[in-house]
C-alpha cells in the first residue's frame, strides 16, 4: 500500500472520530438547552400565576392556568429549594404517545399563605426531530473532510514525498556493474537529505568494492593463464621423453586436471570479459548464415554420435548481436544439444525473426531447469562439463535484451532465444 | 628457420625453446620490450612469436613499431587475453595468427608451419613420411600413389600427424586443432578416437601400414614403425 494511502485512512478514521465525538456533544448540548429553555418559559408562567395569586382576583379559567396546578402548602411544608425541577416521560394522552415532560414547582408566599406552584410542559427531545438531521449533517460533513483529505493528501504527499521518489527511482536505475553514480537532488526535508547522503555513499563504495573484486577476479584468472601454460608445456616436454607407462598414466592425469582448470579459469575470464563488455546494439549479425555455418561445424560431431539434425532457418534474420558473441552464443547451445544428448537422439534448430529454438532429446535434468543458467551448475553430474556454458548463453542475451529460456518436456530440452527488436 | 620468443615468465620460454629446438628450429628469447627491439633491429627473424603483457611495454606496440620499421617477420601472438578478445576488439591486427595461453606445443608448431606455407606458396607443397604424402594445395593425400578418401577433418588430422611426427600428440591437442574454438564445451575427447580411428582404417584399407600407434590409450603417435 502507498504511502500517502495509509496517512490517508489514518485520517479518515480520525476525522470519523473526532466527528462522532462532536456528535455526541453536540448531541447532549441541544437536548440539555431544549430542557433549560423549557424551565425557563415554566419559570416565567409560574411567576405570572404568582402574580395572579397576588391580584387576588380569579384567574382559573385564565389560559395561563391551563398547564398549571396551584394549591396551598399545609403549615407544616416548608419549601427546602426555590424550586424543584422534574423532568420524566409519560404518556400524553393528547399526543398518544410517551414524551418528555418537565415540571416545575415553586413556592411563592401570597399574603403570608405558602403556595405550590406547578406547571408543566412537553419537551420536545432532540431525539425524535433532531437526531436525523443531525446526523444528517455530521456524515455529510464527514464526506466532504474525507474528499477533501483524500485530495489533500495526493497533492500535498506529491509535493512533500516528491524528493523520497525521486530517491526510489534513483535506486531502481542504479546498477552495480555500471559506471553510472547514484545522483540525487538535496531536498528541504532533513530526514531525506540523511537518506539520499546515505544512498549515496553506500552505492559509491558499493561500486567501487564491486569494481575491485571485478578487477580482481579478472586480473586473477588472466594471472593463472601463464603459469598454467607453463605448466602445460612442460608436462608436454616430460610426455616427450621415456617414461614408463605408470609415469605416463600420472602425467596424462595431471594434464587432464590442467586441462580442466584451463577451461574453468578461460570460462571465468569470458564470464568478467562479458560483465564489462559494453554492447552496441547498432550492431547486426546475421543469424541465418551462422546458424547454417554452426550447424555445419559440428555436423561431424553430431554424426558420430549417431544424432540426425533438422534445421529449420528463414534466410536473412538480422538480430542485434556482436557477430563473434553470437557465434559464442551457439557454440555452447550446439555442443550442449550435442553433449547432453542420447545415441540416436535428434536436434532440431528452428529460427524465424523473432527467436531461435534449439531442441534436442536427452535425459530429464536432475536440477530445476531455471538453476541450469548459475554457474557450475550442471543437469547431469556424470558428464564431465564445467556447467558455465549456459551462463554464458545467458549473459550474451542479457547484453543485448534478448530473452533465454530453457525448458524441459518429455524427453525434450528446449532453448528458446527470444529476440529484442532492433534498434532504430 | 630462425624464431625470436618474446615472452617474459622465463620458464614458460625455455619450455618453448626447447620444444622449438627439437624441431630444429633456431630458437632465440627475449624477456623484454627493448630486448626484443634490440634482437630485431640487429637481426632478422622468420618468425616472432609474441606476447603482449610485457614487463616494460606493450607487444601490440612492438607488433605496430616492427611493421613501421618494414619488418618482414612472420607474427604470431601468444596471449593470456581470452580469444574473445581478439575477436571484439582486433587486437592481432597486424599480426598473422594468434594463440591463447595455455596451448598445446604441437598446436604452435602447427600454426608456425601453416604460417611459413603461407609466406612461400611455391615450396615445399608436399609433406611426405614414409609412403604417405600429403599435397597441400589440392589438399589430396595418398598411401603409396593411391589417392585416399579422407573428409576434411581426417585430413586435418593427418598433417597435424605429419608435422608432429614421433611426437606424442594427447587426445586435447588434436581435439584442439581439428575443433579450435568449438571445443570448449564439448567431450571432444571421445570425437578425436572415431577420427584417428576412422583416419588409421582408410591408411591400412589402402594397403598402408599402420603408422598411428595408440599410446597407453592417452594420446596417439606418428611412427614409422618396426
Amino acid at each position: 500500500m502507498k504511502l500517502n494511502y495509509r496517512y490517508t485512512i489514518a485520517y479518515a478514521v480520525i476525522s470519523f472520530c473526532v466527528l462522532l465525538i462532536g456528535f455526541a456533544i453536540v448531541y447532549a448540548a441541544l437536548s440539555r438547552s431544549v430542557t433549560q429553555a423549557t424551565i425557563g418559559k415554566l419559570k416565567h408562567l409560574n411567576e405570572v400565576v404568582a402574580a395572579q395569586l397576588r391580584s387576588g382576583r380569579n384567574y382559573s379559567q385564565h389560559p395561563a392556568r391551563a398547564h398549571v396546578l396551584v394549591r396551598r402548602a399545609a403549615p407544616t411544608d416548608t419549601a427546602r429549594h426555590a424550586q424543584l425541577v422534574q423532568v420524566r416521560d409519560e404518556w400524553d394522552a393528547s399526543l398518544q404517545s410517551t414524551v418528555s415532560v418537565v415540571r416545575l414547582t415553586t413556592y411563592p408566599v401570597v399574603r403570608g399563605q405558602r403556595f405550590w406552584i406547578t406547571s408543566k410542559a412537553v419537551v420536545v427531545e432532540p431525539s425524535d426531530v433532531y437526531l436525523t438531521g443531525l446526523m444528517l449533517v455530521f456524515a455529510w460533513t464527514f464526506v466532504f473532510l474525507l474528499a477533501l483529505v483524500v485530495i489533500l493528501s495526493e497533492v500535498i504527499s506529491w509535493r512533500i514525498l516528491k524528493p523520497f521518489n525521486a530517491i526510489l527511482r534513483g535506486i531502481q536505475r542504479f546498477q552495480l556493474g555500471q559506471p553510472t553514480t547514484l545522483e540525487l537532488q538535496p531536498s528541504r526535508t532533513a530526514e531525506f537529505n540523511v537518506l539520499s547522503d546515505f544512498l549515496v555513499t553506500m552505492t559509491t563504495r558499493a561500486q567501487s568494492d564491486y569494481q575491485g573484486l571485478k578487477e580482481f577476479s579478472e586480473n586473477a584468472s588472466h594471472e593463472l593463464q601463464t603459469p598454467i601454460a607453463s605448466i602445460k608445456a612442460k608436462i608436454e616436454l616430460l610426455m616427450d621423453s621415456e617414461l614408463s607407462e605408470k609415469q605416463l598414466l600420472m602425467l596424462t592425469a595431471m594434464h587432464d586436471e590442467l586441462e580442466r582448470l584451463t577451461k574453468i579459469n578461460q570460462s571465468l575470464t569470458l564470464l568478467a570479459k562479458l560483465e564489462n563488455f559494453e554492447s552496441q546494439p547498432a550492431t547486426l549479425t546475421d543469424m541465418s548464415d551462422l546458424v547454417q555455418a554452426t550447424e555445419a561445424a559440428f555436423a561431424d560431431l553430431a554424426e558420430m554420435k549417431g544424432l540426425r539434425t533438422t534445421l529449420q532457418l528463414v534466410p536473412e534474420v538480422r538480430v542485434p548481436l556482436d557477430v563473434a558473441l553470437a557465434q559464442l552464443l551457439l557454440n555452447n547451445l550446439f555442443s550442449n544439444a550435442i553433449r547432453h544428448n542420447v545415441p540416436g537422439g535428434e536436434i532440431h534448430a528452428l529460427l524465424s525473426p523473432t527467436e531461435f529454438t534449439l531442441r534436442n532429446t536427452g535425459h530429464a535434468p536432475s536440477v530445476p531447469v531455471g538453476e541450469l543458467f548459475g554457474r557450475f551448475k550442471k543437469g547431469n553430474a556424470a558428464l564431465d562439463s564445467i556447467g558455465i556454458g549456459l551462463a554464458i548463453v545467458k549473459r550474451i542475451g542479457e547484453l543485448y535484451g534478448h530473452q533465454v529460456d530453457y525448458s524441459y518436456a518429455e524427453g525434450w530440452h528446449t532453448i528458446r532465444v527470444v529476440f529484442a527488436a532492433p534498434a532504430v | 628457420m630462425k624464431i625470436l620468443l618474446v615472452e617474459d615468465h622465463p620458464e614458460l620460454a625455455k619450455s618453448i625453446a626447447s620444444y622449438l629446438t627439437q624441431e630444429h628450429y633456431i630458437c632465440e628469447v627475449a624477456a623484454t620490450f627493448d630486448e626484443a627491439r634490440e634482437k630485431l633491429i640487429l637481426f632478422t627473424y622468420d618468425v616472432v612469436l609474441l606476447d603482449i603483457m610485457l614487463p616494460d611495454g606493450n607487444g601490440i606496440n612492438l607488433l605496430k613499431l616492427l611493421r613501421k620499421d618494414g619488418v618482414e617477420s612472420s607474427v604470431i601472438i601468444i596471449s593470456a587475453q581470452n580469444a574473445l578478445d581478439f575477436k571484439l576488439t582486433g587486437l592481432s591486427e597486424g599480426a598473422d595468427d594468434y594463440i591463447t595461453k595455455p596451448f598445446p606445443l604441437p598446436e604452435l608448431h602447427a600454426r608456425i608451419k601453416a604460417i611459413m606455407r603461407r609466406r612461400s606458396p611455391h615450396k615445399n607443397n608436399v609433406l611426405t613420411f614414409q609412403d604417405l604424402t600429403a599435397d597441400l594445395e589440392s589438399m589430396e593425400c595418398r598411401v603409396k600413389g593411391k589417392l585416399l578418401n579422407l573428409t576434411r577433418k581426417e585430413t586435418n588430422l593427418l598433417l597435424y600427424f605429419i608435422n608432429n611426427k614421433g611426437r606424442m600428440l594427447t587426445r586435447q591437442a588434436i581435439a584442439a586443432h581439428l575443433w579450435g574454438d568449438y571445443t570448449d564445451n564439448l567431450d571432444s575427447v571421445d570425437f578425436v578416437y572415431q577420427h584417428v580411428k576412422n583416419l588409421r582404417k582408410k591408411i591400412t584399407d589402402a594397403g598402408g601400414k599402420d603408422y598411428i600407434s595408440t599410446v597407453y590409450g592417452l594420446g596417439y603417435k606418428l611412427n614409422a614403425g618396426d
